[in-house]
């Protein structure tokens, strides 16, 4: 099974293009995950990761990103081959961040990234929301069980927002 | 239709600012202050970094004054053409003369464009314009004679004269072989127009641009925003730049201006508005 995460950053969305892509290396890294991830994978996020998902997915075809396997969809009963996931962590970690800062947002996001990392993501849904964090993908992962290490492609906060694009293979 | 100016192509996206430069001794708005060739090739330099595509170099002052005969003028502009055509080859290079023998000799030494303010006064110029491979502005100056103010001039409807006069000049410099991708119309505001005049056209010019032909404006700092603001000569950037928002708005395509990176935003903005531009960078509200 082949697992991504990816940030529902609504930047990525080509209805939202400007002249300049302010967020191109985070693009870059996305679409080489999605690309590694291969064509038609479970997409585990809300209505507005889903979007952001399938715009990744279609960047990545267009881009001739290696599309791995065949068919992804899911077997009854069985785990999927391929699963992308969309979250981030809080929005809340700057006074310029998009949710002011909030002491707490910094400590939330180390514990949350360090249990991606190692593939048991641990989220506090209340905190999460007060905290501007999206987590309805990564709070669904634990249907995959253990993933085991990650491969860390991204881990930023250029706008005050955590984000990260994160591999795992099992 | 791309469009073609001499040596230059723009897709038809592309909105151009079109940099006064005179090299006369008494224009209007900078009362000679780019007359020695120095000042005026540091003019040249200054609004090609501000990211103009084009010049437009005059030798002759619009309004009436001394008679500037044919040597004269070529002394003024030609040899300029070609110090500007050596030192800036990605610039569009536009003169603004009447005369067919001065429209020859700038573009053998240079000139992409011919910019004749005068709507035609020599029926030769589209010849010349023709036989250079030049592109050429056709205006609408209601068949005044060059250099002349308007005086108690009325239309039944002036906008139907301008798109009936440019289009005539534009098929008439078509018909003498100028490429039909290279021919631009002008409405001339303030040209054998009172200020209601150019105020109509300004607000209807979107028939102008519904001719198909790309539409230039040269509104900067003219006397019908004067006024309207009743502001004098160097008071009137502020009333200008509303001006040339209407006209982008209706889809002008080329801004003659003295003010390149004031007009340079307001048309970017205005085109980003009407969903013809992306932002240059979007990030608020999309993290």
């Amino acid at each position: 099974m082949r697992v991504v995460l990816v940030p529902g950053v609504l930047a990525l969305l080509p209805e939202y293009a400007g002249l300049e892509d302010p967020v191109a290396e985070l693009r870059a890294a996305c679409v080489a995950a999605v690309g590694w991830l291969g064509a038609d994978p479970v997409v585990l996020a809300d209505p507005q990761g889903e979007r952001v998902a399938r715009a990744l997915l279609t960047q990545a075809q267009a881009g001739g990103a290696p599309a791995t396997g065949s068919g992804g969809g899911v077997v009854a009963g069985a785990p999927p081959a391929r699963v992308l996931v969309v979250g981030n962590g809080s929005a809340r970690r700057t006074e310029k961040a998009p949710g002011f800062l909030d002491g707490r947002a910094t400590a939330f996001d180390e514990a949350l990234g360090a249990s991606l990392r190692a593939g048991r993501p641990e989220v506090d849904a209340r905190l999460a929301a007060e905290l501007w964090a999206s987590v309805t993908g990564i709070e669904r992962m634990a249907d995959l069980g253990d993933l085991g290490p990650a491969q860390v492609d991204y881990d930023d906060d250029p706008f005050g927002v955590q984000y990260w694009v994160l591999r795992w293979q099992t | 239709m791309t469009l073609r100016l001499g040596r230059h192509e723009f897709p038809d996206t592309a909105t151009l600012m079109m940099a006064i430069v005179n090299r006369t001794p008494d224009s209007f708005y900078d009362k000679g202050a780019t007359w020695a060739e120095d000042k005026a090739f540091e003019r040249v330099a200054l609004v090609a970094a501000q990211g103009a595509e084009i010049v437009d170099i005059g030798g002759i002052k619009a309004a009436p004054g001394v008679e500037i005969g044919v040597a004269e003028e070529r002394s003024r502009v030609v040899d300029f053409v070609a110090r500007v055509r050596e030192s800036f080859p990605d610039l569009v290079i536009s003169v603004d003369t009447w005369r067919a023998e001065v429209g020859s000799a700038v573009c053998a030494a240079g000139a992409d464009l011919i910019n004749d303010a005068w709507g035609g006064a020599d029926p030769e110029l589209v010849d010349a314009a023709a036989e250079a491979g030049a592109a050429i502005v056709c205006t609408h100056t209601g068949g005044v004679t060059p250099r002349t103010r308007p005086y108690r001039m009325e239309y039944d409807d002036v906008v139907a004269a301008a798109i009936a006069d440019t289009v005539a000049y534009a098929e008439r410099a078509i018909a003498a072989g100028v490429d039909p991708a290279s021919v631009v119309v002008d409405p001339a505001h303030d040209f054998g127009k009172n200020t209601f005049h150019s105020l109509e056209v300004t607000r209807r010019l979107g028939e102008l641009v519904a001719t198909g032909y790309p539409v230039l404006v040269s509104l900067s700092n003219k006397d019908f925003v004067g006024e309207s603001l009743d502001l004098p000569v160097g008071e009137r950037l502020t009333g200008t730049l509303a001006a040339t928002a209407v006209c982008a708005l209706a889809g002008a395509r080329i801004y003659r201006v003295h003010e390149v990176v004031e007009t340079r935003h307001t048309v970017d903005m205005v085109d980003t508005i009407a969903g013809r531009r992306p932002p240059k960078r979007a990030i608020r509200g999309l993290q």
